[in-house]
């Protein structure tokens, strides 16, 4: 009887010592920790691994180079499940929990819009590494991922000039993101003489795609368009239009070359459009993909449109910290704003309302995976995402 | 009106009710003294993350209690309740969304999911409580509503958000601490008043429900009905968590209404110990709070821990693990007394005087397809009489029964009791218009005590409280006879299962007659009793007839036993009333001797009073 | 035309997810909430033999396999004690489930993974091009009926397993060792389970919670469809075609809602289902 009673007691005791040891911790630690909450698990988690390989190379080249402001980087990884809950337990986690210095994540957008209310309640700066649907705006975040004024025209406008295209069938996950590029696709679509015939939409991890392809099929569209969210769902639908046996030019608005990778012959004849491909030939994509392959060897997950941009991001955190001279999140948040970075994709700064001009590349897929490049445009403006941010 | 007569070596009921009063005091302060004392300090001894996590398990343990109340006290195994809490979070994202934020806002918000919840709750247990439904079909149907409802949101499109859900509304701009005193208050003032509930003598309904529903039905309970009103309730309270949640967080998501969310309710309380309110409570608060700091650094193995620990808990301690560790604090606590016998005055409308019979029946059948079980009854019996029926096995005697007792089992013909005909209603409408039926084997509330029995037994002259245990237990005078002779009177405490067989028959008729009933049916009354108990119960059910002017109807095979009592037999022969009479004339006739005999029997030689010749 | 092929395949892909759980769930009352787990557990059978850069059609074997092994375990362990409490043991399945998924997330990693189709392309059908696996996936459902139709029918378990689904109690005291019957059966369910899960792969994706959607499917089906494996056919094919009709004029989403709702309602207008009583 007594001994029992002791082990409760002495439980509470310790639940409530760990809680006031995790909250103060952190006022002793020396290492600038930089929290990276990413879809291990869901509907990223195909791509997930690139990222976190990308995040791991910044963080040991920047230590390498003696970190920022002298004191060392340390990443936090936490799981976000792809979606708004799951986001909401990692940024709570990263955020009261380990208490980071800032957040540099590719998420969808679920993910990111559960976050940015827990990020402004803790005032970290953040930056959004995905391309995404554009139009999020908060004090706390900065975006250095295409958006859908950067990313749509050259698909749209090759499918129309070069295959004749004048109807469009268009598809895509039902949440912010696909829903968000697919209006802005049908507006441009419509815009330049097209007319869309068909708009369907599948919930994040839904897996059939059979009756919408049987729509398809007795619609006759001129060409697909789809914007599912990055990862499982590009595969899933890519497998089941072969399966089906239907052909016709299709533009998928959300793959990356890693994913195009994986799935083998399946991806063949895919159009793309995108800011960074492993073909961009610039010595300092040369130089990125080298230093991939020597940290990471046999298992280097092939950089790509979700990954590589969360590499620059790091280094742009860390001319922004050193701008200011300090890790303080005011301060930071002003020099985000200001600072570039010469990168495998060209330069990048984050200046046009939060987000960055890009040089974007039209591919298409090959039957190895990798990604010809049909057409390049430099310098694209993002349009004025968040015209009241200052 | 009630007259007190003091059981022997008793003290008086004002000092029992002041005892009580002590260890209710006792008992609450010992669970809720540290409750208390960590909501006050919490905010001050606590950092941010794991306020935020309390917060959070705050309103899911709310959840927890409804789901405990539902399944643990009730039976009714549900998957359902992450439905009405996602509800409720999505009132408030939906109308914070597209509405915007004002007091009139959160009223109407509020208002919708008080609504909806309870709209859904209601069609729901429609749907899953209808007569005859089995308890399995009300849990398929549990598991329907929040794949539906998460569905449904996901093809809400930008209404709702679908598979992003909503997200950053406008809401409260609260503390954290702020809402960690609420969510806490919330939490603590659910749990005491659901306490309060499923200890009082009302609430013991519900225990009475899960081990034995048709015993309840057959007492003029509406099983149907509480059952239907126990889930809007619980809807709502989820609900009302649900839109605090909500507004806390900011986040509203599919994966809030789901399935998945309703089986890990279900796990909490399973793990926290079913049927305990507190268990669940801790058990809820333990494992999310645990879950947040272990889901970073070994959120394989703790889901694994978790699951396997779910497992062993349902295989092996169906009682969970928190009572099992707090069993010591237990005795602390002490246990209850027992409330007094007191008797009641028969209510007047069952002394009314034989102006109808009491139980009338024309031309009743009952068939099977094309199997004939019952055809052509017509019987009578008047208040005051003692019919007893016999017949072979398979005569249609148990049919008859219950032909009488429920309205939607006879194919044909007319029942009218006492006056009222019962057309195809329920039995616990039967047992309103006055019939009470005894089965034959004890059927009783396992879980129950023999007080706590008798009082739910008197449910419709006394409605027990909702809130309070009374100190009294008033029973009409024949029911306290048969608790006195049986030495019920002593065990008014015992669990009814670890009563011995005799004594449980003898509490199943004290309970049947403390519904005051004008007819009694009796199925098999002696079947396993001893000699001694055998003459008690005659003469109780001769006391029953000549002095109080029940009528009775018995299911017998003892021959000794009916000859002794009966004012009349009725013999009942493939379905058919082949002879009515009394006792001699039907022992003697040959009609009755071939029906048994199965053979034509010689008249001379096999003379009267067959004694105790079985069927 | 495609529609009708949406259809058939669609019942198809039904029936075989959902036998395992029936022959379960009709002879021994229980609802087998682990089916889901199984169904991933095949999945994850396949996976490793496009891993290991094996023949795709080996995967289905090695399922079997897996599924006759973990079956065997789990009746032992856990469903024998609970044969008396329902309820519980629909608890202690889905508590099951959650242990296997988490082994097979320590094993294999929670992301999305791919597998290769045994059979790629499409055929032409009607002058319509159709997936070449889909279609196949049509013989597949029937051939499988028939075996089971004709197992329970034809041989001498059959025969023993028939008695102990209608009355248990009488077929013990006639000298069927029931307790033999129901770890065969139990057995043979889990692997139909891991084989369905190894046969669905090549459609979509693999994941650790892949096998829950189809879960709750299979489980309002096998309610409604009673105790035969012809009476679960049809079923399948009546609600197989109500979800592709619904999914293709009305929304996908809603589609998947369709066999939930409808079994709901089936089950409480008539009790017993589709089954003959």
């Amino acid at each position: 009887m007594k001994p029992s009673k002791l082990q409760i007691l002495i439980g509470a005791v310790s639940m409530v010592v760990a809680a006031l040891a995790s909250s103060t911790a952190s006022c002793a630690a020396e290492p600038i920790k930089i929290g990276v909450a990413v879809g291990l698990s869901g509907a990223n988690s195909v791509v997930a691994p690139a990222v976190v390989q990308s995040s791991q190379l910044a963080v040991d080249e920047i230590n390498a180079a003696g970190g920022i402001l002298g004191r060392k980087v340390q990443l936090e990884i936490a799981d976000d499940a792809s979606g708004a809950v799951g986001a909401q337990k990692a940024y709570d986690t990263l955020v009261f929990q380990k208490n980071v210095d800032a957040v540099i994540s590719m998420e969808t957008s679920a993910a990111r819009n559960a976050a940015l209310p827990i990020v402004a309640r803790g005032k970290k700066p953040f930056i959004y590494t995905s391309f995404y649907e554009g139009k999020s705006c908060s004090p706390w975040m900065y975006v250095n991922g295409w958006v859908p004024d950067q990313q749509v025209a050259p698909v749209v406008d090759y499918f129309e000039k070069s295959k004749g295209a004048k109807t469009f069938y268009l598809v895509g996950n039902d949440y912010a993101f696909g829903r968000g590029m697919l209006d802005f696709t049908a507006k441009y679509i419509t815009l330049h003489g097209g007319t869309v015939i068909g708009e369907e939409y599948l919930p994040i991890d839904g897996t059939d795609w059979t009756p919408i392809l049987s729509k398809i099929r007795s619609a006759h569209p001129d060409a697909l368009i789809s914007a599912t969210a990055g990862g499982a769902p590009n595969v899933a639908l890519a497998k089941q239009l072969k399966a089906s046996g239907l052909t016709l030019p299709y533009g998928n608005l959300a793959i990356d070359e890693g994913t195009a990778k994986s799935m083998g012959d399946v991806a063949t004849g895919i159009y793309m459009s995108g800011s960074y491909l492993t073909s961009i030939g610039t010595p300092a994509n040369d130089k990125f993909l080298d230093a991939m392959r020597k940290r990471f060897g046999k298992n280097m997950k092939t950089p790509n449109e979700l990954s590589e941009p969360q590499y620059e991001a790091f280094f742009l955190y860390k001319a922004a910290v050193e701008k200011a001279g300090t890790t303080d999140p005011d301060k930071v948040i002003k020099a985000l704003g200001q600072v570039s970075f010469d990168g495998p994709r060209g330069p990048v700064k984050m200046d046009e309302s939060r987000h960055t001009p890009l040089a974007m590349r039209l591919g298409q897929i090959q039957t190895d995976g990798s990604v010809k490049i049909l057409q390049t445009f430099t310098n694209v403006d993002p349009g004025k995402q968040c015209p009241n941010i200052k | 009106m009630a007259k007190v007569t003091a059981s022997p070596g008793n003290v008086g009921i004002g000092q029992r009710a002041a005892d009580n009063r002590m260890r209710h005091i006792r008992g609450l302060l010992l669970v809720g003294g540290p409750a208390i004392a960590l909501l006050i300090a919490g905010p001050f001894l606590f950092g941010t993350y794991l306020l935020n996590v309390l917060i959070q398990a705050f309103f899911f343990s709310i959840v927890a209690v409804t789901v405990d109340v539902l399944w643990g006290y009730t039976g009714y195994l549900t998957f359902g309740q992450s439905a009405f809490f996602g509800i409720g979070a999505y009132a408030a994202g939906l109308v914070f969304t597209h509405g915007g934020f004002s007091p009139s806002y959160v009223l109407l918000g509020l208002g919708v999911a008080i609504a909806v919840a309870a709209a859904v709750a209601a069609v729901l247990g429609w749907l899953s409580f209808y007569r005859g439904a089995s308890p399995f079909f009300a849990t398929v149907m549990s598991l329907v509503l929040p794949i539906v409802l998460s569905q449904l949101l996901l093809s809400g499109g930008e209404w709702t958000g679908s598979s992003s859900g909503l997200t950053g509304y406008e809401t409260f701009d609260l503390s954290l601490q702020a809402w960690y005193g609420i969510a806490g208050a919330g939490l603590l003032i659910i749990a005491t008043l659901a306490w309060f509930f499923v200890r009082s003598d009302g609430g013991r309904t519900l225990v009475a429900i899960r081990d034995n529903e048709s015993r309840c039905q057959y007492l003029g309970i509406d099983t149907s009905l509480v059952k239907i009103v126990l889930l809007i309730v619980a809807a709502i309270v989820a609900g009302v968590a649900g839109f605090g949640y909500g507004a806390f967080s900011g986040v509203v998501a599919p994966e809030l209404t789901g399935f998945v969310l309703g089986t890990q309710l279900i796990i909490w309380v399973a793990l926290g110990g079913r049927g305990t309110l507190w268990g669940p409570v801790v058990g809820a608060l333990l494992i999310n709070v645990v879950t947040s700091y272990l889901s970073g650094s070994l959120p394989f193995a703790w889901q694994l821990i978790l699951g396997a620990a779910f497992v062993a808990v349902i295989v092996l301690l169906p009682q969970g693990l928190v009572p099992l560790l707090a069993r010591p604090f237990r005795r602390l606590a002490g246990a209850g007394a027992q409330p007094i016998l007191v008797e009641r005055a028969v209510q007047a409308r069952s002394a009314q005087g034989a102006s109808e019979p009491a139980l009338q029946m024309n031309d009743v059948a009952k068939h099977f397809g094309s199997l004939k079980v019952l055809q052509g009854i017509d019987l009578y019996a008047d208040a005051g009489e003692l019919v007893g029926l016999i017949g072979p096995n398979g005569a249609g005697k148990t049919t008859l029964m219950r032909c009488m007792s429920d309205g939607a089992e006879r194919s044909a013909g007319r029942v009218v009791l006492c006056g009222n005909d019962i057309k195809q209603l329920p039995p616990d409408r039967g047992v309103r218009f006055g019939l009470g039926r005894k089965f034959q084997n004890a059927n009783i509330f396992d879980s129950l005590t023999v007080a706590e029995c008798l009082r739910i037994a008197g449910t419709l002259i006394e409605q027990p409280s909702l809130f309070r245990r009374s100190n009294s237990l008033a029973l009409p005078p024949y029911a306290l006879e048969i608790v006195r002779a049986t030495g019920l009177d002593r065990k008014l405490g015992t669990v009814a299962k670890d009563l011995s067989h005799g004594e449980q028959q003898a509490l199943e008729l004290a309970m049947v007659l403390a519904l005051e009933p004008r007819i009694v049916l009796l199925d098999e009354p002696t079947a396993g009793l001893t000699k001694t108990e055998r003459t008690q119960i005659g003469s109780v059910l001769a006391s029953l007839a000549h002095r109080y002017r029940l009528c009775c109807l018995l299911v017998e095979h003892d021959l000794d036993f009916v000859a002794e009592i009966a004012t009349r037999i009725v013999v009942l022969h493939h379905g058919r009333i082949v002879m009515q009479g009394s006792f001699d004339e039907v022992v003697n006739s040959e009609l009755v001797k071939t029906i048994y005999a199965g053979t034509p029997q010689s008249a001379a030689g096999h003379g009267s009073a067959n004694h105790g010749e079985p069927s | 035309m495609v529609l009708a092929l949406d259809v058939l395949t669609t019942a198809a892909i039904l029936f075989i997810v959902t036998a395992g759980l029936m022959v379960i769930f009709g002879v021994m009352k229980i609802v087998n909430f682990a089916h889901g787990a199984l169904l991933t557990m095949g999945a994850y059978a396949s996976f490793v033999v496009t891993q290991l850069k094996l023949d795709p059609w080996v995967g289905l074997p090695l399922a079997l396999v897996v599924g006759v092994a973990v079956g065997m375990l789990v009746e032992q362990v856990i469903v024998r004690p609970l044969y008396k409490r329902p309820l519980d043991a629909i608890l202690a399945t889905w508590g099951l489930g959650i242990v296997i998924g988490q082994l097979i997330v320590m094993a294999f990693g929670r992301e999305v993974q791919f597998v290769e189709t045994p059979l790629k392309g499409a055929i032409s059908v009607a002058g319509i091009e159709y997936s070449a696996y889909r279609l196949l996936l049509v013989p597949i459902a029937a051939g499988l009926c028939l075996l089971l139709t004709a197992l329970l029918s034809g041989t001498r378990f059959g025969v023993k397993t028939r008695a102990v689904i209608m009355n248990e109690d009488l077929a013990r005291g006639l000298g069927i060792h029931s307790g033999r019957i129901r770890f065969i059966t139990f057995s043979l369910g889990a692997a139909l389970g891991s084989l369905a899960g190894a046969l669905m792969t090549p459609l979509s994706s693999v994941e650790p919670n892949m096998g829950l959607a189809y879960l709750i499917n299979a489980f309002m089906l096998v309610m409604v469809a009673g105790y035969s494996m012809v009476s679960l056919l049809a079923t399948c094919l009546v609600f197989g075609a109500c979800q592709v009709l619904v999914s293709t004029f009305v929304s996908p989403v809603l589609g998947g809602l369709t066999i939930a709702v409808l079994a709901a309602f089936t089950l409480r207008i008539r009790p017993q289902g589709f089954s003959h009583g």
